[in-house]
């Protein structure tokens, strides 16, 4: 059987450890699991407090960043890229792609507070009403070089991310499948588009489209 | 045709993995560096190095610790190639304070002072573990230490970080 302090030394070693010998201690300790709360409570602000939020650095700032810029380009260009030929379907993956970077964000239940919800739709210069339904996740995100928002909203079929690219036009609907994800990007004329998207096997296109419509709705733009 | 129809939706998905590691690649190396220029700029070098080996790249699933061995190279190269003037963690955290504590409490941001006095070879596993979901099995690849070197460092980086935000201490294990 662990003693206090192994326990102690374990726990601030790896407060998420799953360990069978901590989990036992832990079960039969009083001290020991007051203690283990007190410190998961300081690892969960560890977390936040680690969870900065970077910005995209500002074009045009600085000689050094214009050379930087300008020895990435060459670069690109000498290893052939094509960064400009690539193919408007790429908006999808890039939206998947993305969802590997916040895979916690599907796991949220509970309602954002409202400013924080507030100052993430000011990126993109909106507002939602209540209508959107209820909203457990809202950050900004640096996304093919603009902050957006990304959002999860709940829905009776699941949690649907939400991203809104007033950055980005299509032409058209888009719906994609791919990765486990299934969605759509819808445009929005005169704000860009907005991507909806749900995870899992038993995602339905049709919950998607019901949500879109829902959020597309519930969306009061500023200007 | 039909190849570099391939090729460029090939480099459009590398490109779209860039775009979706590059935030915690950025706060990575900004708490390596405690320089956000500095992590900017290791960052794009880092971006530059994966563009011309992606073909080395055989699981996209295994990006993020492939993205997370060229930064940490490029960290050292970057030490390599020229003399980081030495930081002073006190004048450090009066710059970054305000712009870090403008929209979270105050707790948080001394919780980030506190991150930053932390010696580099505390810092780094903790924020391997902590920011980036490694296993102390990863870490001590990543770094080339033993497990539990790995685990002592932890253990002290959190003790000292929880002394610093004044957290209570009393039942905090002797080393």
């Amino acid at each position: 059987m662990m003693d206090h302090d192994t326990y102690r030394r374990a726990l601030l070693s790896d407060p998420r450890s799953e360990d069978a010998g901590m989990r036992q201690h832990r079960d039969t300790c009083a001290q020991c699991a007051a203690y283990t709360t007190r410190v998961l409570q300081f690892e969960s602000r560890l977390e936040r407090a680690l969870q900065l939020k970077m910005r995209v650095p500002a074009a045009g700032h600085g000689s050094r960043r214009f050379a930087l810029a300008a020895s990435m380009l060459l670069a690109l260009l000498a290893a052939g890229a094509v960064w400009l030929a690539v193919p408007r379907t790429s908006l999808a993956a890039a939206v998947v792609a993305h969802m590997a970077g916040e895979p916690d964000a599907w796991n949220t239940r509970t309602a954002v507070a409202d400013p924080k919800l507030e100052s993430v739709l000011n990126n993109a210069n909106m507002r939602l009403s209540a209508g959107a339904g209820l909203v457990s996740y809202a950050n900004g995100c640096e996304f093919r070089g603009h902050v957006v928002p990304h959002l999860v909203v709940q829905s009776a079929a699941g949690p649907v991310t939400v991203m809104v690219l007033v950055h980005e036009t299509v032409s058209k609907q888009v719906q994609f499948d791919e990765q486990g994800y299934r969605g759509i990007i819808v445009p929005v004329p005169g704000h860009g588009s907005i991507a909806l998207l749900m995870r899992g096997p038993d995602a339905r296109m049709d919950d998607v489209e019901g949500i879109a419509a829902r959020v597309r709705n519930a969306t009061v733009w500023l200007r | 045709m039909k190849d570099r129809f391939g090729e460029n939706q090939r480099r459009a998905r590398f490109q779209a993995l860039c775009q979706a590691l590059r935030p915690d690649l950025l706060r990575f190396a900004f708490w390596l560096s405690r320089d956000r220029a500095l992590a900017e700029d290791v960052v794009q070098e880092t971006m530059l190095r994966a563009w011309k080996a992606q073909d080395s790249l055989l699981d996209e699933g295994a990006a993020k610790p492939w993205f997370m061995t060229i930064i940490r190279r490029e960290f050292a190269r970057t030490f390599e190639r020229k003399r980081i003037p030495t930081v002073d963690i006190d004048e450090l955290i009066r710059g970054e304070l305000p712009s870090l504590a403008a929209t979270e409490e105050h707790e948080l941001a001394e919780l980030r002072a506190a991150i930053f006095k932390l010696p580099d070879e505390y810092r780094e596993p903790l924020v391997l573990q902590v920011l980036m979901g490694y296993s102390t099995a990863e870490i001590a690849r990543e770094m080339n230490l033993s497990g539990p070197a790995v685990l002592t460092r932890l253990f002290r980086a959190r003790c000292q970080l929880r002394a610093l935000c004044g957290e209570d201490t009393q039942q905090d294990p002797p080393e």
